[in-house]
């Protein structure tokens, strides 16, 4: 996979089809981060493996990124959702953009924040470290809306999942176990979770889908989100974020992974997902083309007070 | 001759601790089991070994992320204000780990500096650290890099060694160690080690001559570096020599509190002017202050590098960046 992604790539740079390609690659540290490759004969650079954990789509909205030219970005099956909203939300042009997808079986538990995993031994992918959480309830294996799929299809595990035996693995059953506590109990689980947040807004950073130029939060004539890593600004502020993304987060589990506090934020966002399906028949990042959930008026709306 | 102490008397010694009304921090376990520092109800949840680093480092029990200076109530021709409660309780902080401890005596002269942070400086004299040789180190660390080691005393009133067998060696360092531990040890015939430093992977000094020569301030290596950089600050708030904030009021008109809060040099916030113009427009220019104020300017006003080698910065940097890959990249240019 990884030498037909780079033989992909140094089509497109050759043939000028696109000025970068926004991939994975070994950085200085021996761990896997973005690079940015513009010259063809440096195509090599880029890898594919089960630690290819970031969402590489947030770099699509940076200006620093958006000089390097036209580019072409390589996504996993989760991710590529990232890039369909961004375009029904007209923050991208889908049509100038190369949209490669990798096949993917699920990315491995982090190690770099576990101990013991010197970045030496991340060279070597075959060690059989957990499935991601997120990746257990993955129906993205083979990604859509994508332009060109690297892998074997056949390869790929199935992308079906009854919502019955979803709601059995990873962040579902998480959720659901969540659901299941009464009130006071779920308001401790948070309250207790919210204390650790320092407020770094990673979460909102590496969300491909937080592309607000300012954010609310940022913004203080007046302050309507208080920016202390109080209870009330945490809960505030985390609360806010989940909102702002009802009907538009793809689950790619950006957020919770980049979380130093380790904060399953993700478990809000699906909640609203989950509502946004079971309410609305609306899964995020499904199709190009589609309005955005929280922009759409519908007569047919089952609720009386909307006609 | 050493001094030792079992797990179980440690833990008592928690618990009279806490019973007397000190507060006391120690390394606990998170949900998804990670490990961070928090106050403790007791000595069951505290755990001393058995990971390499917690993810918050023990900078915020002496300058917390969310501090209050005084508060207002606006009255008719008036405003009344209150003074914070000064930090009078006994501090213990267990477990921290010597890089930790490390960045402490870095970030004293700068709360006493042109300012005298009384906040900052209430809260080391009242606290007591009882650190923890470390036991391993992960790729991250790199503390020999940087003059300090497992076992680097400085900051810590006290070094306790895992010796494997449910007990420590206790090497009381300071005057407040020695109070803290006095009549509880056992002598003893064992030694504790610390594990072998990280292999020094870049020259400290080579790389600040290189900091040093303004020709490389707009050298196209910050930006190129920077690149993949989210900014998002990670690296700053886990920071345990980081130490900037921005001093915000909140609340009504009417009445409310002026709180110091961490603030991060990483994010475009931070150098906004009124105006609209900011000076650090890029993240390669937010990159360039951080690494710069570590190893050059903060070097050469108060003689010590603002880094403590513990790698918290790369080990939670979803992008992969941090302190040593840029210094590493640095050396190698």
């Amino acid at each position: 996979m990884e030498q037909q992604l780079r033989e992909t790539a140094k089509k497109l740079l050759t043939e000028k089809t696109v000025d970068v390609v926004i991939g994975y690659g070994r950085v200085e540290s021996g761990q896997i981060g973005a690079i940015f490759v513009s010259n063809p004969d440096e195509v090599e650079r880029l890898v594919w493996n089960q630690e290819c954990r970031q969402n590489l789509v947030v770099y699509l909205t940076r200006k620093e990124v958006q000089k390097l030219g036209k580019a072409a970005i390589v996504v996993k099956g989760c991710d590529a959702k990232a890039i369909v909203v961004l375009a029904n939300e007209s923050q991208i042009k889908r049509d100038e953009l190369v949209v490669i997808g990798m096949i993917c079986n699920g990315i491995i538990e982090e190690s770099q924040r576990t101990n013991g995993n010197p970045w030496a031994d991340s060279n070597d992918s075959s060690n059989k470290l957990p499935i991601y959480e997120k990746c257990e309830t993955c129906v993205e294996h083979q990604p859509k809306n994508v332009d060109i799929v690297i892998g074997d299809p056949a390869a790929a595990n199935p992308d079906t999942l009854s919502k019955a035996e979803r709601d059995q693995k990873g962040k579902y059953a998480k959720l659901a176990k969540l659901k299941a506590m009464t009130q006071e109990e779920r308001f401790a689980y948070w309250k207790k979770e919210f204390s650790r947040c320092v407020k770094c807004y990673a979460c909102r950073q590496n969300c491909p889908l937080c592309y607000c130029n300012q954010c609310v939060v940022d913004k203080n004539r007046p302050i309507r989100i208080d920016t202390s890593a109080t209870l009330k600004g945490n809960f505030a502020w985390n609360i806010l974020r989940a909102f702002h993304l009802a009907g538009r987060c793809v689950g790619c589990g950006a957020c919770s992974s980049a979380c130093p506090a380790g904060i399953d934020l993700d478990l809000l966002n699906l909640s609203l997902s989950i509502a946004a399906e079971d309410n609305f028949n609306f899964v995020s990042g499904k199709e190009l083309g589609t309005a955005p959930l929280i922009g759409t008026f519908s007569e047919n709306d089952r609720e009386d007070f909307i006609r | 001759m050493s001094q030792i102490i079992t797990l179980e008397q440690l833990k008592s010694l928690v618990d009279s601790l806490i019973k007397d009304g000190a507060k006391v921090a120690a390394p606990v376990v998170a949900e998804n089991g990670r490990s961070f520092y928090q106050y403790l109800d007791d000595s069951s949840s505290m755990l001393l070994n058995g990971f390499n680093k917690s993810f918050n480092s023990i900078k915020e029990f002496f300058f917390p992320k969310h501090e209050v200076l005084y508060q207002f109530v606006r009255q008719e021709n008036d405003v009344l204000l209150t003074d914070a409660v000064p930090f009078e309780t006994s501090q213990y902080i267990f477990g921290a780990r010597p890089c930790e401890a490390a960045a402490l005596p870095i970030l004293d002269p700068l709360f006493a500096w042109d300012y005298q942070d009384r906040f900052y400086q209430q809260r080391r004299e009242k606290t007591t650290v009882i650190s923890m040789a470390c036991l391993e180190s992960d790729s991250h660390c790199f503390c020999s890099a940087v003059g300090g080691s497992p076992e680097n005393p400085n900051g810590s009133d006290v070094m306790l060694y895992d010796l494997g067998d449910g007990s420590f060696e206790v090497r009381c360092l300071t005057e407040k160690g020695k109070q803290l531990f006095n009549g509880k040890t056992n002598a003893s015939d064992k030694t504790g080690t610390a594990c072998s430093p990280p292999i020094k992977t870049f020259d400290i000094e080579k790389i600040q001559l290189w900091l040093k020569d303004k020709d490389h301030f707009n050298d196209p290596f910050w930006e190129e570096a920077s690149l993949r950089c989210v900014g998002c600050g990670i690296c700053t708030f886990v920071c345990p020599t980081c130490h900037c904030f921005d001093i915000v009021d909140e609340g009504s008109f009417k009445k409310g509190e002026r709180v110091k809060n961490w603030d991060s040099c990483q994010s475009a916030l931070f150098t906004l002017h009124a105006s609209g113009h900011n000076p650090r427009s890029t993240q390669g220019q937010r990159q360039r202050q951080r690494i710069t104020h570590k190893f050059s300017i903060y070097p050469d006003k108060f003689g010590v590098l603002l880094c403590s080698g513990c790698g918290n910065c790369s080990r939670h940097c979803s992008a992969a960046l941090g302190v040593k890959p840029f210094l590493k990249t640095i050396e190698e240019r």
